[in-house]
């Protein structure tokens, strides 16, 4: 018996697959010949650790399952909060000349696919989805600036009542908790004091979105920003 | 922003993907990651998968997804976007592997030798730490990352799929015969190249 026999021989008896004549084969050759022992032990240890690294491999290829739409915002945060805003990048003339032509084209076709959107929000309208708003704040809403965030989000989503969080895991719970699968669909905006970010997220249509506004100086305007992807996405 | 169109060498996927621009990732540029997360999840949450559905199924997801946010901190350690996928892995392999540990010390500290909420209850037997002589455990993170990366570039086709039909989906050599259309003869040819690529790389247990 050569090397690449002996191999698929010890294969086929430690992957469990041998006949009792091929176990009986096998004994008789480690008995004979006890290098053959020493190779075995070594195709038996090799098989162990193919065991253990290839599910690794395998998942380090893998194209599947998507990215819950939930994580993107905290994602994203993680981002801003390690590596800060992004540098404007030095451009060249004939570089601006290209973006200002593409900007024409893209103003062009905005404002071809805002024609296309109102027409069909006219033709039809969809049930509209239903609005759900949060505010976490750690410190309490006892302060001025709070009470008149508080009041600039009521004012930008009437008549829905305003959640309050004073800890981020109960905010993450009401974030992360169904948007509507089955039923009608569900719009959420946190607004997170300690992160400075309004985050959206939803499903239209079976399709999940969401987005994350940074709040600097202006909230009304962030506010704003975020009512105008909600349209948006739910006008599709 | 710049975004490379390019076949992905390292994962071999038959589709042409959009890979992530790193320069723009180490900017912190928000659409370069908001593309990145999406490719990278799979990798994170099949790592974290491979040790915690058995004992902490619950616990997958979140460990894939502080996985990706420790990957954003070490992003600008890294040289090329190849490196991405097998860093993650290793991060949601580590840190699967110590939720697992530290689930198992707590339940051995409260008298208590069953699996850390086990799948199915009732299991009365006494689980010693699956993790305990596992070569993989035993790395660093930056290590299992490179030997990954030499992993999938070195268990070239067909090597990897005969390598996965028989040590992950225990196909008998007939059966891999039938399934990738060579000679019965060749599969002994082919596993005992990929297990030899796997010693090379990874040693033998003890000896990484």
């Amino acid at each position: 018996m050569n090397d690449d026999q002996y191999f698929d021989l010890a294969m086929k008896v430690i992957g469990g697959q041998a006949t009792e004549a091929e176990r009986a084969e096998l004994d008789g050759l480690v008995a004979r010949q006890p290098k053959l022992k020493a190779e075995f032990e070594r195709v038996q240890a090799d098989v162990r650790l193919a065991r253990e690294v290839l599910p690794l491999v395998s998942a380090t290829e893998a194209m599947a399952p998507e990215l819950p739409a939930y994580a993107r915002g905290r994602l994203q945060t993680k981002v801003r909060q390690t590596l800060g805003r992004p540098q404007p990048s030095v451009t060249s003339a004939s570089d601006r000349e290209r973006r200002s032509m593409w900007r024409w084209r893209w103003l062009l076709g905005l404002a071809t696919a805002t024609a296309a959107i109102v027409l069909a929000v006219v033709l039809w309208q969809a049930p509209a989805p239903m609005i759900q708003v949060a505010m976490l704040d750690a410190a309490g809403a006892s302060r001025g600036s709070d009470a008149k965030e508080l009041a600039l989000l009521q004012q930008t989503w009437n008549k829905t009542p305003i959640d309050s969080f004073s800890s981020a895991e109960n905010a993450r719970a009401w974030e992360t908790n169904s948007l509507g699968n089955g039923g009608r669909a569900v719009v959420k905006i946190l607004y997170d004091r300690p992160a400075g970010e309004l985050r959206v997220l939803g499903r239209w249509k079976g399709k999940p979105f969401a987005k994350t506004f940074v709040v600097e100086q202006d909230f009304a305007a962030a506010l704003s920003l975020a009512r105008d992807f909600i349209r948006e996405q739910t006008s599709r | 922003m710049d975004r490379a169109l390019a076949c992905d060498p390292v994962f071999r996927h038959p589709l042409v993907v959009q890979m992530p621009d790193l320069q723009a990732l180490q900017r912190g540029d928000a659409a370069a990651w908001d593309m990145a997360f999406p490719w990278l999840w799979p990798a994170a949450f099949g790592a974290a998968q491979v040790t915690l559905q058995p004992y902490l199924p619950a616990e997958v997801e979140d460990v894939a997804i502080e996985s990706l946010e420790a990957l954003v901190e070490k992003v600008r350690e890294l040289r090329s976007v190849e490196e991405l996928k097998p860093l993650v892995a290793s991060i949601a392999h580590h840190r699967a592997v110590s939720l697992l540990r530290e689930r198992f010390a707590k339940k051995r500290g409260e008298g208590r030798t069953r699996s850390p909420d086990p799948v199915q209850e009732g299991a009365e037997v006494d689980y010693p730490d699956p993790t305990a002589n596992s070569p993989l455990a035993a790395l660093e993170q930056k290590e299992l990352a490179e030997r990954l990366r030499r992993t999938i570039g070195e268990l070239r086709p067909p090597i990897d799929a005969i390598m996965m039909d028989r040590f992950m989906n225990d196909l008998s050599y007939e059966e891999i015969a039938r399934k990738r259309g060579i000679p019965i003869s060749s599969v002994g040819v082919y596993l005992k190249r990929g297990l030899e690529a796997l010693r090379r790389i990874w040693g033998r247990r003890g000896e990484s």
